[in-house]
């Protein structure tokens, strides 16, 4: 798919290039959105304002790095921009911040009201930021750690490291939590 | 070996055994691993846990897909942005259109003052020269101080005084012209 679109590229076929990249990456922008928003409206609308600027740059795009990296950035900044108007001031990997009490909130409003889940949901939420968003997105991905250190533009290590120290906390987590139910 | 009762894996393994239940882990360090395990209750209680935490977060995560008519609107949203920018360079068009249009009103008012400076001068002098030859007989009567250079003086006077009128005239009628709001 990228090969096809790199060539309308090359050529100076935007129009072209863009009408290929949109179904390519359209289910990725979006997993990545919500892997930061955590809302499903919000992650939808950033990944309409992504592919706008996409379109807007593409006759800028030079190459020099690879087509999902740009994209991807692309996004990530969108996303980090909708944070940042949403509440300037507070830091999300404050747990008790208002914001995490916010996320668990609209998390928590999934189809089904499962307090289990949303107990795991509230756990995840107290993690720092850059955990939430490698833990969501890897299982949005399907466990790839690849797709995950692409989408965020991490080194491979780094990614796994998150995932490890994410998943290791929620454990630990889960057992006091269950030591204080019982 | 290992005391069953001590909470966590044995660190040489931990981070195998996350791969192990990511997928992840190289064929000839899996057997390692897998035996390992069946010789390590710690490890073997740990990797349990794990992979329940695995399993609820699979299943727990929201699997958020983007809606059906994404493309269409994301579509709409472009076309009106071309639009709007199409819109935006025929109203530049025409804006340099009709400063062009200003610009070129100015010189040629410009051009005009100037003429008409000129022809008044001109005017005036001939009118001079006129009035010279046609008082030519009435000179002879005027008085003593008249006569001579004093003469010639005051027809220079009465000259300059009729050009530098003539000028501030051309000028007023000019600056009127060229006040032409855009």
């Amino acid at each position: 798919m990228d090969a096809g679109i790199d060539q309308h590229l090359a050529a100076g076929r935007h129009a072209r290039a863009f009408d290929l990249v949109v179904p390519a990456y359209k289910d990725r922008v979006f997993r990545l959105a919500c892997s930061i928003l955590k809302e499903r409206a919000a992650a939808e609308d950033a990944t309409q304002e992504t592919f706008v600027r996409v379109w807007k740059a593409l006759p800028g795009f030079d190459g020099r790095a690879a087509l999902g990296t740009w994209i991807y950035a692309i996004a990530r900044n969108t996303c980090l921009m909708e944070l940042r108007r949403r509440r300037p001031t507070v830091s999300f990997d404050d747990p008790d911040s208002a914001e995490a009490q916010h996320a668990a909130a609209s998390i928590a409003t999934g189809p089904a009201a499962d307090p289990e889940r949303d107990n795991l949901m509230r756990l995840l939420d107290t993690l720092p930021r850059n955990q939430q968003e490698a833990v969501r997105l890897f299982y949005l991905e399907d466990r790839s750690y690849e797709a995950v250190a692409e989408q965020l533009g991490m080194p491979l290590g780094t990614v796994k490291n998150l995932l490890h120290r994410a998943r290791k906390r929620l454990m630990e987590l889960a057992r006091t939590d269950e030591v204080k139910a019982a | 070996m290992n005391d069953p009762t001590l909470i966590g894996p044995c660190a040489d393994y931990e981070y195998d055994l996350v791969e192990l239940q990511d997928g992840a882990l190289a064929p000839e360090r899996t057997q390692v691993v897998r035996r390992h395990l069946d010789a390590c209750p710690r490890c073997r209680a740990w990797a349990r846990e794990f992979a329940t935490l695995d399993a609820r977060l699979a299943a727990e995560l929201p699997r958020l897909v983007l809606p059906a008519d994404f493309e269409h609107r994301l579509q709409a949203r472009l076309t009106a942005l071309t639009r709007r920018a199409s819109t935006d360079e025929q109203r530049a068009a025409a804006d340099g259109e009709y400063e062009r249009m200003v610009e070129w009103i100015r010189r040629g008012t410009r051009r005009h003052v100037l003429l008409d400076t000129v022809v008044w001068v001109a005017a005036t002098v001939c009118a001079l020269v006129a009035a010279r030859e046609l008082l030519g007989i009435a000179v002879q009567l005027l008085p003593a101080p008249q006569h001579g250079p004093a003469r010639w003086v005051a027809l220079g006077g009465l000259g300059a005084a009729v050009a530098v009128a003539a000028l501030a005239w051309a000028a007023r009628r000019g600056g009127h012209t060229l006040r032409v709001q855009p």
